[in-house]
């Protein structure tokens, strides 16, 4: 019922510094620190001049400071702690908005942070060879109601009951970079009330 | 592409632009309005010449929105196989060519946030479509344009009239050039670059933005190679069940077409990869001049781009 093997849908790769470019972004949450400490330490040994070049805008786990503190004591450039997203994003913006070509840009952490970081950067024209992205932590999907174009965020079932209309959406693989959702469809339109067992899948 | 689908045009202008450089107009025999393109493209000439067919590409330098003439420049070139020396010598006002639809190999990115284009000589020709595209489109963009001296500047006039202060030039006679390095070292993040003109300046050129960091995907470039001659060789077609003799000066392709054989093809410079074709048995070794084909395909020798490309063999069979 969640209809796979839809091309859209994103692939992720572990994290792998890119020293061929000439100045690193790095945008991560939660677990997504583990990776970019791991992209960090291979820039020590193979250009380890590229880590003054290197920012970090990171938003740790509730009551979590370890982490910060890692990348303060991996000597890169510039380390910023953010309280949440929106904050990160804001940022990150802004950063773009100031950075010259030769950029490359990492991310870890879930989907739906990677989703929200992907659509600024497609504003900005950063094509795949300059982005690289790593997804840790939820699963949990933002969905978009393709009915009443609302987002329905941190969707972690099969179905789910729109934000706004409440139509209940089938949630699908169909994924779209410049809204960072996946395609929610109404999942009784054709014989109403009948849904499909409601089930936890986005864990 | 076959005979068929040229367009019959007439010569309505002829212009020496500089010394070397002749501007051609091209209306349509016919009458009426000549194919739409966008900036960047090409159209193949066919020349009936003397003792042989002549296919050159050349790129359109004309505004997309102007179809009742296409322009072209054509650069005398030393070694020529015979296309140029035939525009420049044989070709008047009021002679009939014929050409091939436009293809575009060279177009802008579109959602670029700023473009940057960089001409050495008569490389200038296809940024003369491209920036007719520019000037209405509110993306920020700067022409850098390296010549020799001014009187080998062609379409100046033009250029600095429409340009003003995006247009950037370069005398290297005068020791004057284009630098490379504080240029791509200082673009903004969503940059385009794209670069046509000598061989030497586009590598250069890709050289200097990669060491700067930037993206393949962000480096265009264009060059079409005029085959280049070499020892005759013998090739077999399988399809057609023919022997075909391949002279020194004649390219793999022409001699195909000679023979009757059509190769389906766009660009006749090594780039476009659309007369790829399969090499079925080899004696020998090819000799590979395109800009298509990756090193690995290459090392495995089952293709060729007939266009630009020869070989140095026993025996040679295509799957043609």
């Amino acid at each position: 019922m969640l209809v796979t093997g839809i091309k859209s849908k994103p692939v992720y790769a572990p994290l792998q510094a890119d020293t061929r470019g000439r100045y690193h972004l790095m945008l991560g949450m939660g677990v997504g620190a583990a990776p970019l400490l791991r992209v960090i330490a291979e820039m020590r040994v193979a250009a380890a001049q590229s880590l003054k070049n290197t920012r970090v805008l990171f938003v740790p786990d509730a009551g979590a400071a370890g982490e910060i503190a890692q990348f303060k004591a991996a000597a890169v450039g510039d380390v910023r702690a953010f309280a949440g997203t929106p904050a990160l994003l804001e940022q990150f913006r802004a950063i773009l908005g100031e950075s010259l070509m030769g950029t490359r840009l990492y991310v870890a952490g879930p989907e739906n942070f990677i989703g929200l970081v992907m659509k600024i950067a497609l504003e900005f024209n950063l094509n795949k060879d300059e982005i690289r992205a790593e997804e840790c932590g939820t699963l949990a999907r933002r969905v978009y109601c393709i009915h009443c174009r609302t987002t329905t965020e941190n969707v972690r079932t099969n179905i789910v009951r729109c934000d706004d209309c409440e139509r209940w959406l089938l949630v699908r693989d169909h994924y779209s970079r410049r809204l960072a959702a996946y395609m929610g469809v109404m999942v009784d339109a054709e014989a109403p009330g009948e849904l499909p067992p409601l089930k936890e899948v986005f864990l | 592409l076959s005979e068929a689908q040229t367009i019959a045009v007439e010569v309505v202008g002829i212009e020496q632009v500089t010394p070397l450089i002749k501007h051609f107009k091209l209306a349509p025999v016919d009458g009426g309005a000549l194919p739409v393109f966008s900036g960047g493209s090409h159209i193949i000439v066919v020349m009936q010449g003397a003792e042989r067919v002549h296919r050159n590409p050349y790129s359109l330098l004309g505004s997309p929105q102007q179809l009742d003439t296409y322009e072209i420049g054509v650069r005398r070139m030393e070694e020529s196989r015979g296309g140029s020396h035939f525009m420049h010598d044989t070709v008047k006002l009021g002679s009939r060519l014929e050409i091939a639809h436009p293809v575009n190999l060279f177009g802008l990115d579109k959602i670029a946030r700023k473009h940057v284009l960089i001409a050495g000589g008569i490389g200038i020709t296809p940024f003369l479509g491209q920036l007719e595209d520019l000037h209405d489109g509110g993306v920020p963009y700067e022409l850098h344009y390296s010549v020799r001296s001014s009187e080998h500047a062609a379409f100046l006039d033009r250029l600095r009239r429409r340009e003003g202060e995006r247009l950037h030039m370069y005398y290297d006679g005068e020791g004057q050039f284009i630098p490379f390095e504080t240029l791509l070292a200082t673009q903004p993040l969503g940059t385009h670059a794209y670069v046509c003109g000598p061989a030497g300046m586009i590598k250069h050129v890709i050289a200097t933005a990669q060491s700067c960091g930037w993206p393949d995907s962000h480096i265009h470039w264009e060059q079409f190679s005029a085959p280049p001659v070499g020892d005759a060789f013998e090739v077999f077609l399988a399809r057609a069940k023919i022997s075909v003799h391949v002279p020194p000066d004649q390219s793999l392709l022409e001699s195909i077409e000679a023979a009757g054989v059509e190769v389906p093809y766009l660009c006749r410079g090594g780039v476009c990869g659309f007369c790829h074709t399969r090499v079925l048995e080899l004696d020998g070794e090819l000799l590979h001049n395109d800009h298509f084909l990756s090193e690995a395909e290459r090392a495995k020798a089952k293709s060729i781009m007939p266009c630009v490309s020869r070989a140095h063999c026993k025996r040679l069979v295509l799957d043609l």
